[in-house]
């Protein structure tokens, strides 16, 4: 490169990374040689720099053994064009002029690269470590629990202003590459100012953003991970989040834990067929108390008619409202449960739960038996083992309540059904969401 | 065994209730039914083997891929201007049927209107899946609510009410001359191979004679409940009473250790699903033929204009027709779908062996 060359791109980097405190330019000489050098000092590792760098730099004497040197450190990546290398600086790396040629020296800093604990994907046995914030780390816990030469790693950036790197992970042998392009197409057409987390696919990959259902899966969990490499599927890690995106996902994999697999068998299919009766009670539960108890109160054998209706006695109105109330009153203390600091989150469940309940039975105000729904409604949403689909649950209830209130029994029954086919039009990277039987859709 | 194809018979088994099969059947229980249901079988049966056989020469394709480039424009047009009418009408007559089922025995104070509302919307939904979609959703509601008819059914043959004497003298009649009424009734329960004509998009390879011998037990234990649980129930004579023998039979049940002791309302709330999937797929079958008949691709606005005159047909229906003279309807419209099932099985296996040759 001649030298005048150089001394402009020189001048316009320097123009254009704005001289902030943290900019480093520093130029460094020994009797034989100087180096320039140009980093953020902020995100860049200044160990690295000194270890790998200046050390080296004062002891090789001869500038053409320094050149070897650098041109053989693996650090070291070759200039490319003015712009990546902007990129590239303000991700951390540092830019060396050396002897009318430029280096990019890899001297990112890696920080917040702890193990986090599980905290939504709790199991009680099996591996109790999440992933951690760092890209590297990340890819490095997959690489440990998923050993296989075949697993090939892509990278890309995504976000105009967040510039986050993205990586994209397969088994070679085992995904289908059909789903491949349509990831790789679909994670190059986002158009989004900041991508911070792997949850944000989840309404971009509607047209409209805006999603009820995901059809992703987001985890916090390694060995989820490697499970799904294992099964075909493919991962986004995301930089900056302790979250990995698993696709294609059918909702099979939302009614699934990891425990599913550190249990025996029985139990495992106890406690799924648990969990799509929760999925059901929750779903229909308010739409059936107010369809029973407004529209068809002889759906029950009499004694038990008698007994909702007596315990509604003193409600001064019709069974909609209470059950409105209720699950409102149910929703705020979910919500102010997860937004209160941990020390005082057992007052809201207290005050909500105990004072709350049995005061507005006492007042009056609601029915005993409603109490009883909302509590094994809200119960019954947590069963879900996926916390995105539980709260996709939390909002599909109110659409079976609003047609059981509008129609009776046939708004239950038909509700239910509708967000059925809803679910199952809908699909993930050309793999149908719900169906009964799981299998590989038929290629076309 | 094509676990697909069995659906959609079975299907058209399950929702005989509604569409007035048991009532034509009891009607003429002792001038000619029992033999007229005897003479179904052979007749059900030869009807599916030959169109399953014939369509099943065209593997995962439809009929409007098979005539996609057929040069007899109008003749294709006639073709499949007949069998969407056929299948339209079908699903419109279970729909009115189960409306005004809907509201008399569960919502009777709410306009029969905004009832339909609510099931036009499920059904605009579903039958606008692609076809293995509605395969899928079908399986899953019938997932959920065959343990429910096994139980019911179970349930109606151990009970201590159910007179065998009332049936073995309906039985007694078998030797009467079959009624074309009842054969046509009867046969009706057999024809949901014919949805294949769409459906055949998702059936993948040939169809084995499993099938066949499946079909044929499960349409004899169909037929027999249909006809012979009510007559055991409200006797002999008692049966004709009613509009609709088989809720009426349901409401005669009564579990005794479960919270909803009336086992109509089981019935009902299985009915109300599987009603739903009955005329979704008809009128999907109707929806994609109609989109097949034109050659260029149907732009949104012709498809709410579909569905709008799906709607307004029905509203029509739901409006004008009570259920003695859409029962008066049924009978006339069973009839004339034997005739056109059979011109239908028949020229298109003749022209399918053709083609093949």
């Amino acid at each position: 490169m001649a030298t005048n060359q150089v001394q402009s791109i020189k001048d316009s980097l320097k123009n254009k990374i704005w001289p902030a405190e943290d900019v480093v330019f520093k130029e460094f000489h020994t009797k034989e040689k100087y180096i320039e050098a140009l980093y953020i000092k902020t995100i860049s590792d200044e160990t690295i720099i000194q270890d790998k760098l200046l050390k080296p730099f004062f002891e090789i004497l001869s500038p053409d053994l320094f050149l070897d040197y650098l041109q053989s450190s693996p650090l070291v990546i070759p200039f490319e064009s003015e712009q990546k290398t902007l990129d590239e600086v303000i991700k951390g790396t540092a830019i060396l002029f050396y002897q009318n040629a430029i280096y990019l020296f890899d001297s990112k800093v890696d920080r917040n690269n702890s193990v986090l604990d599980t905290t939504v994907e709790t199991t009680i046995q099996g591996p109790q470590s999440g992933f951690s914030e760092s890209l590297p780390t990340n890819l490095g816990l997959i690489r440990k629990r998923y050993p296989q030469t075949s697993l090939n790693v892509e990278s890309t950036t995504v976000g105009t202003v967040s510039k986050t790197d993205v990586m994209i992970l397969h088994d070679t042998r085992r995904a289908d590459t059909d789903t491949l392009t349509r990831i790789k197409q679909f994670l190059a057409s986002i158009d989004v100012h900041m991508f911070q987390t792997g949850e944000q696919l989840l309404d971009i990959i509607k047209k409209s953003n805006r999603a009820l259902v995901p059809v992703m899966l987001v985890t916090e969990r390694p060995d989820r991970v490697a499970v799904n490499l294992a099964a075909g599927k493919i991962i986004i890690l995301v930089s900056g989040s302790p979250f990995a995106v698993v696709l294609p996902t059918v909702m099979k994999d939302f009614m699934s834990s990891m425990e599913d697999i550190y249990q025996t068998y029985w139990v495992t299919k106890f406690l799924q067929i648990l969990r799509y009766i929760g999925f059901l009670t929750s779903l229909v539960l308010p739409g059936i108390y107010v369809a029973v108890t407004s529209y068809n109160p002889e759906l029950f054998r009499v004694q038990l008619a008698l007994s909702i209706a007596g315990s509604r006695m003193s409600v001064p109105y019709p069974s909609f409202i209470e059950v409105l109330l209720m699950l409102f009153m149910m929703e705020m203390l979910t919500e102010a449960s997860i937004r209160l600091p941990k020390a005082i989150g057992p007052t809201a469940t207290t005050v909500g739960g105990l004072i709350l309940g049995q005061a507005a039975t006492e007042a009056g105000l609601v029915s005993n038996i409603m109490i009883i729904i909302t509590s094994s409604v809200a119960i019954s949403n947590f069963v879900i083992p996926i916390n995105a689909f539980s709260f996709t649950l939390r909002i599909m209830k109110y659409f079976v309540l609003a047609l059981g209130t509008l129609f009776g029994l046939v708004g239950v029954v038909l509700g239910f059904f509708i967000l059925i086919a809803y679910m199952v039009k809908l699909d993930s990277f050309g793999e149908p969401f719900l169906t009964l039987i799981q299998s590989k859709p038929r290629k076309e | 065994m094509n676990r697909y194809y069995f659906y959609l018979v079975l299907l058209n088994m399950l929702i005989n209730v509604i569409i007035f099969v048991p009532k034509i059947l009891i009607d003429y229980r002792y001038e000619g039914a029992v033999m007229g249901i005897l003479m179904a079988i052979p007749i059900g049966i030869t009807l599916n083997y030959f169109y399953s056989k014939a369509i099943t020469k065209f593997p995962e394709q439809g009929l409007p891929e098979i005539l996609a480039n057929s040069k007899h424009r109008w003749l294709k047009m006639i073709h499949f201007g007949s069998i969407q009418i056929i299948w339209f009408s079908a699903g419109l007559i279970t729909l009115v049927g189960f409306i005004d089922i809907l509201s008399r025995f569960v919502n009777p104070e709410m306009p029969k209107l905004s009832l339909l509302a609510i099931y036009l919307a499920a059904i605009f939904l579903i039958i606008q899946l692609p076809t293995e979609r509605v395969m899928y959703f079908l399986e899953i509601v019938l997932f959920l609510n065959i343990p429910l008819i096994g139980f019911i059914i179970f349930k109606a043959f151990t009970n201590e009410y159910l007179s065998w004497d009332s049936m073995l003298e309906v039985g007694t009649h078998l030797f009467e001359r079959p009624s074309l009424k009842s054969i046509a009734a009867a046969t009706y329960c057999f024809s949901g191979y014919a949805n294949l004509i769409i459906f055949n998009r998702v059936i993948k390879g040939k169809l084995k004679i499993w099938n066949f011998i499946v079909i044929f037990f499960i349409g004899v234990l169909n037929l027999f409940t249909t006809f012979f649980i009510p007559i055991g129930f409200h006797g002999s004579d008692g049966a004709q009473e009613y509009l609709y023998p088989w809720i009426s039979t349901a409401d005669s049940l009564r579990l005794t250790y479960s919270p909803i002791e009336r086992v109509i309302f089981l019935f009902l709330m299985f009915y109300m699903s599987i009603t739903l999937m009955s005329v979704s797929v008809h009128w999907h079958v109707a929806f994609e033929l109609l989109k097949g008949t034109f050659k260029e691709k149907v732009s949104m606005k012709k498809n709410w204009l579909v569905l709008a005159f799906f709607g307004g047909c029905s509203i029509v229906g739901v409006i004008f027709l009570n259920s003695l003279i859409l029962h008066k309807l049924t009978i006339y419209w069973m009839m004339f779908r034997l005739g056109f099932e059979i011109i239908l099985v028949g020229s298109f296996f003749f022209w399918a062996r053709r083609r093949a040759a």
